[in-house]
């Protein structure tokens, strides 16, 4: 581990939490506590995209705080790239979207990014090449110049991806980033984790739509009332050890009844047989011709 | 990757701050308190043609610095109150500290913010005024001239001058400058009471009764020393009564300015420090209480 006061190397991971615990005190009752989290340990190494997924209340948006210093732990500590997170300079590799933002509805979409890009220090035509690479990058070119008070749900949470992505972060942090989002619009920034993750960015996100979260995430952690109940690589906590799947196109029914005849020889069991769906969400898509709306929707 | 290098202090994300402070604050249309105050000079101006030219320009001089004075207050208070509460409601204030932001840049950012607008709104209110007090004294002089067109020369001379000394006089920039620097203060305390409120509307109350007891403040506290003595305690609770309730009647310069009494410039430096010094301690204070401040 290096110091913390020192820049990563590529070697530390991308967040190492340590023992984390948070109390927060009731108002009003010195004597009553609630613990948020309690003795979390978690590590993320750099690429990959880590789903922190829990039911309301679990702790996920603390655990979050705490690892960009915005919450003061109450025991343990967590490090971005080796790097103490209560430290500022710990969070100039990092791009965060809180859940629900709603950013400065006074300012258009353009200068909502050049003020994110300022406050990392961007200026001139840096910060205006990399603007237009975003809004570009989002499917916002043409609502630029329009104030956010008059974006939609799913076009704020794409300008909060946007100023989240404004410094070319190592790692991007998203609480619930498709909450309250319609369809097409959470399978956009579905897209754009997916285009993070194959950037080599370190994804960490917070979700309670598990279906997502299984698409997209490399690892899981399952929070409950503050504690890791679960954690591993998505594939091994969730495949069924003794079932195997086999999903096979164009095939006769002459070919289905040999291969179940072949089971009955064996000591396997059929245990069920059935047409492939689509999913929902396509379905969805396909119907409202949301996979090409983005450019007439602004 | 090139590990990215972090300045510990940066005026550049501090002047970002305070422009889009400035920016939120003009969309949101706060100069239109500067419309009130023209209407409330024009109206004045009618009012006050009846008057003899003494008492018109002493009405005009009360009337638009006691309103500059109003209004700045007005604007530091309300302007001030909203910012860190919205802030953390909307979550803005996530996305910004979670940028490499240190949080004193944001607190000092936003109160820039604050000041630069009361400066400009200073200005241009001062300007109006000062255009309008022209303009009645150059139709005095005219009609002056024109009553007083037979009368010798030095007749005429010592009446023009007497018009002239009662319009504009250099004592009211110390004045209109201690003004500004109340409303300073004003903002630096609103901002320290927002650090740990709750709410835009709960600053504002606790702004509005600090208001009032910094005016009735110095009355209380002479009523206070003739009645009881001046002993120990009772001075060391008058100056921690001082501390959280600034003397805001101390920064009333521009009345005796206006009633022809001559500031001298070791009071004006004087109050002008005191104000200076508040604005800094809440400024601090406000920076103290924000560093521990759970988001």
């Amino acid at each position: 581990m290096t110091e913390s006061s020192q820049p990563g190397t590529e070697t530390d991971p991308a967040i190492a939490v340590y023992g984390l615990t948070k109390v927060f005190p009731v108002h009003f009752h010195p004597t009553r506590k609630v613990v948020a989290v309690k003795d979390l340990t978690l590590r993320i190494e750099p690429g990959e995209v880590y789903g922190l997924l829990g039911p309301n209340g679990s702790g996920k948006s603390t655990t979050l705080k705490i690892i960009l210093g915005l919450v003061s732990p109450t025991r343990g500590r967590t490090e971005i790239f080796g790097r103490d997170s209560r430290r500022v300079e710990s969070r100039e590799a990092v791009g965060f979207l809180p859940e629900n933002p709603y950013f400065y509805k006074f300012l258009t979409g353009a200068e909502t990014l050049r003020f994110f890009g300022r406050l990392c220090g961007m200026t001139g035509a840096t910060l205006k090449n990399r603007i237009n690479e975003l809004l570009d990058l989002v499917g916002l070119n043409n609502a630029r110049d329009r104030r956010l008070g008059t974006y939609s749900k799913g076009m704020l949470q794409r300008i909060g991806l946007a100023q989240a992505l404004i410094y070319d972060p190592r790692l991007v942090v998203l609480d619930e980033p498709t909450a309250g989002v319609d369809p097409a619009g959470s399978r956009e920034i579905r897209d754009l984790i997916m285009d993070l993750k194959r950037r080599g960015i370190t994804v960490l996100l917070s979700s309670h739509l598990l279906a997502q979260a299984q698409e997209i995430c490399d690892r899981i952690g399952i929070l409950a009332d503050g504690v890791l109940v679960r954690e591993g690589r998505l594939q091994d906590l969730i495949a069924i050890e003794n079932q195997t799947e086999l999903v096979i196109a164009d095939a006769s029914d002459e070919l289905v009844h040999e291969i179940e005849s072949c089971i009955g020889r064996s000591n396997a069991k059929l245990l069920e047989r059935r047409k492939s769906t689509t999913t929902l969400e396509r379905l969805f898509l396909e119907s409202t011709g949301g996979n090409d709306k983005r450019s007439t929707r602004e | 990757m090139i590990p990215k290098r972090h300045s510990v202090f940066s005026l550049s994300r501090i002047l970002a701050i305070t422009g889009n402070t400035l920016t939120e604050l003009t969309r949101l249309k706060v100069f239109y308190v500067l419309l009130v105050f023209g209407l409330l000079l024009i109206g004045s101006s009618i009012f006050m043609a009846q008057f003899s030219f003494q008492q018109e320009f002493q009405i005009l001089k009360d009337v638009s610095l006691g309103a500059i004075s109003m209004f700045t207050s007005l604007l530091a208070i309300v302007a001030t109150a909203r910012m860190l509460p919205q802030d953390v409601e909307d979550r803005t204030l996530y996305t910004i500290l979670a940028k490499p932001v240190p949080r004193f840049e944001y607190v000092v950012g936003k109160i820039a913010g604050v000041l630069l607008l009361l400066a400009i709104s200073t200005l241009v209110m001062v300007a109006a005024f000062l255009a309008v007090l022209y303009m009645r004294e150059q139709a005095v002089l005219q009609v002056t001239a024109k009553q007083m067109a037979s009368a010798p020369p030095e007749q005429l001379a010592d009446a023009l001058n007497a018009v002239r000394a009662s319009a504009f006089n250099v004592d009211l920039i110390p004045g209109i400058i201690i003004i500004f620097l109340k409303a300073c203060l004003l903002t630096a305390l609103t901002l320290f009471v927002s650090t740990f409120a709750t709410s835009t509307i709960f600053t504002i109350v606790v702004m509005v009764f600090i208001y009032f007891i910094g005016h009735l403040e110095a009355t209380a506290r002479e009523y206070w020393l003739m009645a009881h003595g001046g002993g120990l305690i009772t001075r060391v609770f008058l100056a921690i009564l001082a501390l959280l309730f600034p003397d805001l009647q101390a920064f009333n310069l521009v009345d005796d300015i206006v009633a022809g009494t001559a500031i001298s410039m070791a009071v004006f430096f004087k109050t002008a420090l005191l104000g200076i010094f508040y604005t800094v301690i809440y400024t601090l204070l406000s920076v103290f209480v924000f560093y521990g401040k759970e988001l």
